[in-house]
């Protein structure tokens, strides 16, 4: 496995949210936060875990919270942002509210 | 079971309640919650569980998940060992400390 560094999963996240019309949180900081998570993740477990999800212990028991994970496109439809709140819907980022922790889906996925 | 998990210990000048946060190090709601607590001066405790060995780590999210009778996500806060916060929603912790 090939370390990434942080600017690589910044990379990862701005080409996740441009493919699914999403916006990254402009919260910069949280934001950074959150992709350094990434990073971690990918440098532990060889895949970009969910920053604010547990491993399971294996990739195949983590399937559904590797990012983007499986919940987040109802999440950012539903919630405005998904369970990290790394993506945004764009209307939801334009309101300028401050996403807050939302159930984990994962189980109806 | 959860007496054995290595908890860093936060001093604060309010002991209001006795304050156990189990969170994630790469999560950013974890972070938000534990500076909230700092903000508001509260003495906590806290363990990173992704630092936390796997087997050891399923038996106390197992623990936490059998006495509070909730699934356990992060952060995932214990208050006076009686009452506990999932996730973080600032009213929530808010009114559940009494800090309103």
């Amino acid at each position: 496995m090939i370390a990434k560094t942080i600017d690589q999963t910044m990379t990862f996240a701005t080409m996740v949210a441009a493919k699914q019309g999403w916006k990254l949180n402009p919260d910069e900081d949280f934001t950074r936060s959150l992709v350094e998570g990434l990073t971690t993740n990918w440098n532990r477990y060889g895949y970009f875990l969910c920053p604010c999800r547990d491993t399971e212990g294996s990739r195949e028991a983590d399937a559904k919270v590797i990012c983007p994970c499986a919940p987040s496109w109802t999440d950012v439809q539903e919630r405005g942002h998904c369970y990290c709140a790394l993506y945004l819907d764009p209307a939801f980022a334009a309101s300028g509210k401050t996403p807050a922790s939302i159930p984990d889906r994962r189980s109806q996925f | 079971m959860l007496d054995k998990l290595d908890y860093t210990s936060v001093p604060g000048s309010r002991a209001d309640h006795e304050i156990t946060v189990y969170a994630l190090s790469t999560c950013g709601f974890c972070k938000r919650a534990l500076a909230f607590l700092n903000a508001r001066g509260l003495a906590y405790r806290y363990v990173y569980m992704d630092n936390v060995p796997l087997e050891t780590k399923t038996e106390a999210k197992k623990a936490l998940k059998e006495r509070f009778k909730d699934d356990v996500a992060f952060p995932f806060a214990v208050i006076d060992g009686e009452r506990h916060l999932v996730g973080f929603i600032e009213p929530d912790w808010k009114k559940t400390l009494g800090l309103e």
